[in-house]
């Protein structure tokens, strides 16, 4: 099996927010083709550039979101580029795009391919009173009581430095797609997913957008600490070299981690009479006050401030503690169970060299996911896709020159 | 259509958020969920913030209501052998088994893929967890705070000169049911083409990493680790939250990319055109990144005293990229989450009327829909054992008086 989506044929209109859509459906195995202008996709001009060298096929954040993907240049704003277009879409299953609502006409694309799955990821959704809003990362975030909650209470508000709300959103959209694939089996129809980013950022909150109305709590930053009883717990802890997570609750699930964690202090004598003492299976972290939660933060934190971020995490793997390190990509490439399931691919890159990259988002039995090919290079496929709806060399060339493709 | 899954029945095992919240997307599109619970080894969102006094006990978590609306409730002892044959039978009579258990549980009760699928050669099975099924550190305990933090999430989160935080509500625990719900119908998309099953392995630090792709490839490709840069871009300024006029005692604050040149012009002239902002120097996205704190402050003298949504609508209507930064009660207020009914009631045994969430998706020719609240613990049991199993009500009865369903 070569994917579970083998045969599924998607034109991809997407820019940044709706990259990851595309490489998911792609390494499922459907043929996934980046529609470009004939200029190139604007992240291919985006800094920083592998080597150094400002080049549209060195763009790093064109080469990490764009993988198993093919390449078409196409001017859709050329009366003939729209024509191979509409061409495309009516042989293609899927039409993935984020551009503002109404730039692409649904009536008109379903009236050509009645199968045809449109999947559109915006800011807001295609109506509504913000329909019309410009949006991206840090104000659909803004829009969902995440950026609230996320930082330093001294501090506004912070996003994630990479841009979380266009990898839910991308995920959800190949979600969407996959779903109206299957309504489509049914009804013999395809039909228009309208995907909205910030909606996508309520999901993050963990149902407490909902609990809110419930329970009366609005949310607050905590910063590395975590908000839960009547008190606040460490939830980041520096350690030697950097920082790790651990969280000091109870629950049936986290308490033989607790004393795990205690008997791997005390064989450091690091342990007091007063941490060995506690009855542990009893602990319940709602019934205590900030000065007992201080108290024993102090004497977890200063055991974790002996200990490397690699120390602390090869304990928790062999005593199951649940404590992890802040990684950075260093400490996932030299990651043993990264390499075990053989997670990172090293890929040929023609002409530039081999990039090492994340691999398959899922292992499936038989095997179905897979990172099938680097990033495009431009209009790479443009001649193999436009001869699979029949332009041929001469016709082609007349397009190159008319600026088309 | 009305319900795209309707007649499709999902088995849950497992509890916490990134299971859960992956079958709701099933639920909402008319899916039976059900879900295998004990009162033996509870859920631990029912158990969360539960103390002595908490109102209907293992019933009353609000945490555990909002994330498992529509589904169903089977109660089931799996420290019982007959409470895993009971478990046994339905997974190899349903559509798809969904669990998030540690790995190597389901296998102690004979229940994972490898037993199942000699009986059953169709299965279509997901099993998620942090590490994965394989792998040295595969039994590796964590919940998503862990998850985030191996993911490399926690890293980029936060002030440049502050310890990191985590992006709020444990990231992998919300990528990880999207990840699950797309694997886990794209299975049963295949199944129907082709009459193949599949059992899905989803490790939830890995689907992490992915979207981290540019991440890791600046690693890869430069050696440089990005690192956090609080709200601001590398490419682009002014971009950040500041601060408005407080309203009903409480901080507020607005939300403003510029995203281009093009965008600062627009956004110059809402301002009115200061004499700082028409410096010439910052004209271009380089000038204005080289004094980033200066047009900072600048923006921020102005934002200070007007309230966030002014600013927002100002700037909106300018075709500025701007929004108010709403807390999580804001959120049911925003007109266009009303419009699109992300929050629908549902009427709870323990807590009323509540809100429950739906996701992010809308269709032409569909609609999600919640249909019920979060169950109580085995609220189901006997409708499930009846309808799935045709269990006659003597031996529900057996299997109750000896502790199974419990």
């Amino acid at each position: 099996m070569r994917g579970t989506l083998d045969g599924i044929r998607v034109l991809d209109l997407t820019a940044e927010p709706g990259f990851l859509a595309g490489k998911l459906l792609a390494e499922m195995g459907a043929d996934v083709v980046k529609v470009e202008p004939p200029g190139g996709d604007p992240a291919r001009r985006r800094p920083p550039f592998w080597g150094g060298v400002e080049d549209p096929e060195r763009a790093i954040l064109w080469l990490a979101l764009n993988t198993s993907k093919r390449s078409l240049t196409l001017a859709l704003d050329h009366p003939r580029g729209r024509a191979l277009f509409l061409d495309l879409v009516a042989r293609a299953d899927v039409v993935l795009e984020t551009a503002p609502p109404g730039t692409l006409d649904w009536a008109a694309l379903h009236a050509r391919n009645r199968r045809l799955v449109l999947c559109s990821i915006t800011p807001f959704g295609q109506t509504g009173p913000y329909a019309g809003w410009r949006g991206s990362d840090l104000t659909v975030t803004a829009m969902s009581g995440n950026l609230w909650c996320t930082g330093d209470p001294d501090r506004p508000p912070v996003r994630c430095s990479l841009p979380v709300a266009y990898y839910h959103g991308s995920i959800e959209a190949a979600a969407g797609v996959v779903f109206a694939l299957l309504a489509r089996e049914t009804t013999g129809e395809g039909q228009h997913v309208d995907v909205a980013l910030h909606e996508a950022m309520l999901m993050p909150n963990i149902g407490t957008a909902a609990m809110a109305v419930m329970t009366g709590n609005r949310g607050a930053r905590s910063g590395a600490m975590m908000r839960q009883g009547r008190s606040v717990q460490r939830e980041i802890w520096p350690c030697k070299d950097g920082f790790v997570s651990f969280a000091l609750r109870g629950g049936p699930a986290r308490i033989p981690g607790l004393v795990a964690m205690v008997r791997y202090m005390d064989e450091h004598g690091m342990a007091s009479e007063r941490l060995k003492a506690m009855d542990w299976t009893r602990y319940n972290h709602n019934l205590l006050s900030q000065e007992e939660v201080d108290a024993l933060s102090a004497e977890f934190g200063a055991f974790f401030r002996t200990k490397t971020m690699a120390e602390l995490y090869a304990a928790a793997c062999e005593r199951n503690l649940m404590l992890a390190p802040i990684n950075t990509p260093r400490e996932m490439l030299a990651s043993a169970q990264l390499a075990d399931r053989g997670f990172f691919v090293d890929l040929e890159h023609p002409g530039r060299g081999r990039l090492t990259l994340p691999g398959a988002f899922a292992r499936t039995t038989p095997a179905s996911v897979a990172v099938r090919g680097p990033a495009p290079r431009l209009g790479e496929h443009t001649a193999a896709v436009l001869g699979e709806i029949g332009v041929d060399a001469a016709a082609l060339a007349r397009l190159r020159a008319e600026g088309v493709v | 259509m009305s319900g795209l899954f309707a007649g499709t029945t999902i088995l849950e095992l497992g509890g916490g958020a990134a299971g859960p919240l992956a079958t709701r997307y099933f639920a909402d599109l008319g899916a039976t969920v059900i879900r295998v619970e004990s009162r033996q080894r509870p859920d631990f969102l029912r158990t969360l913030k539960m103390t002595p006094g908490t109102r209907g006990g293992l019933d009353g978590s609000e945490h555990f209501a909002v994330l498992n609306a529509g589904k169903l409730s089977l109660a089931l002892n799996l420290s019982h052998p007959e409470g895993v044959a009971v478990a046994r039978r339905l997974a190899l009579r349903v559509d798809a088994v969904a669990e998030n258990f540690a790995p190597g549980a389901m296998a102690k009760w004979g229940l994972d893929y490898a037993s199942l699928v000699r009986q059953r050669p169709d299965l279509v099975m997901i099993s998620t967890c942090l590490n994965g099924q394989t792998g040295p550190h595969r039994f590796y305990p964590g919940f998503g705070g862990q998850g985030s933090a191996l993911a490399g999430f926690n890293h980029v989160t936060g002030w440049p000169d502050r310890e990191p935080v985590g992006p709020y509500g444990t990231i992998t625990d919300s990528l990880a049911p999207r990840f699950a719900a797309l694997l886990l119908a794209a299975a049963l998309f295949h199944r129907r083409r082709t009459g193949q099953g599949q059992h899905i392995d989803l490790a939830q630090v890995e689907a992490g990493i992915v979207c981290l792709s540019e991440f890791v490839a600046t690693y890869t490709a430069t050696g440089e680790i990005l690192g956090r840069v609080g709200n601001r871009s590398r490419h682009a300024a002014p971009h950040g939250v500041f601060r408005c006029a407080d309203e009903d005692g409480r901080e507020r604050w607005v939300a403003i990319a510029v995203h281009d040149d093009a965008d600062w012009a627009r956004l110059v002239s809402v301002l009115g055109s200061p004499a700082w902002a028409t410096d010439p120097t910052l004209a271009t996205a380089a000038g204005r990144l080289a004094r980033v704190a200066e047009v900072e402050a600048g923006l921020e003298a102005w934002t200070r005293p007007r309230r966030a949504l002014e600013v927002a609508r100002l700037l909106q209507d300018a075709h500025v990229d701007a929004a108010p930064v709403w807390d999580l009660r804001d959120t049911h207020d925003d007109p266009q989450l009303r419009h699109r009914r992300h929050f629908r009631e549902v009427l709870h045994p323990v807590l009323g009327r509540h809100p429950a969430e739906t996701n992010a998706l809308r269709f032409s020719a569909m609609a999600p829909e919640i249909r019920a609240a979060a169950p109580c613990l085995g609220a189901d049991t006997d409708r499930v054992l009846r309808e799935l199993l045709g269990m006659p009500d003597a031996e529900i009865a057996r299997l109750r008086d000896t502790g199974v369903l419990a």
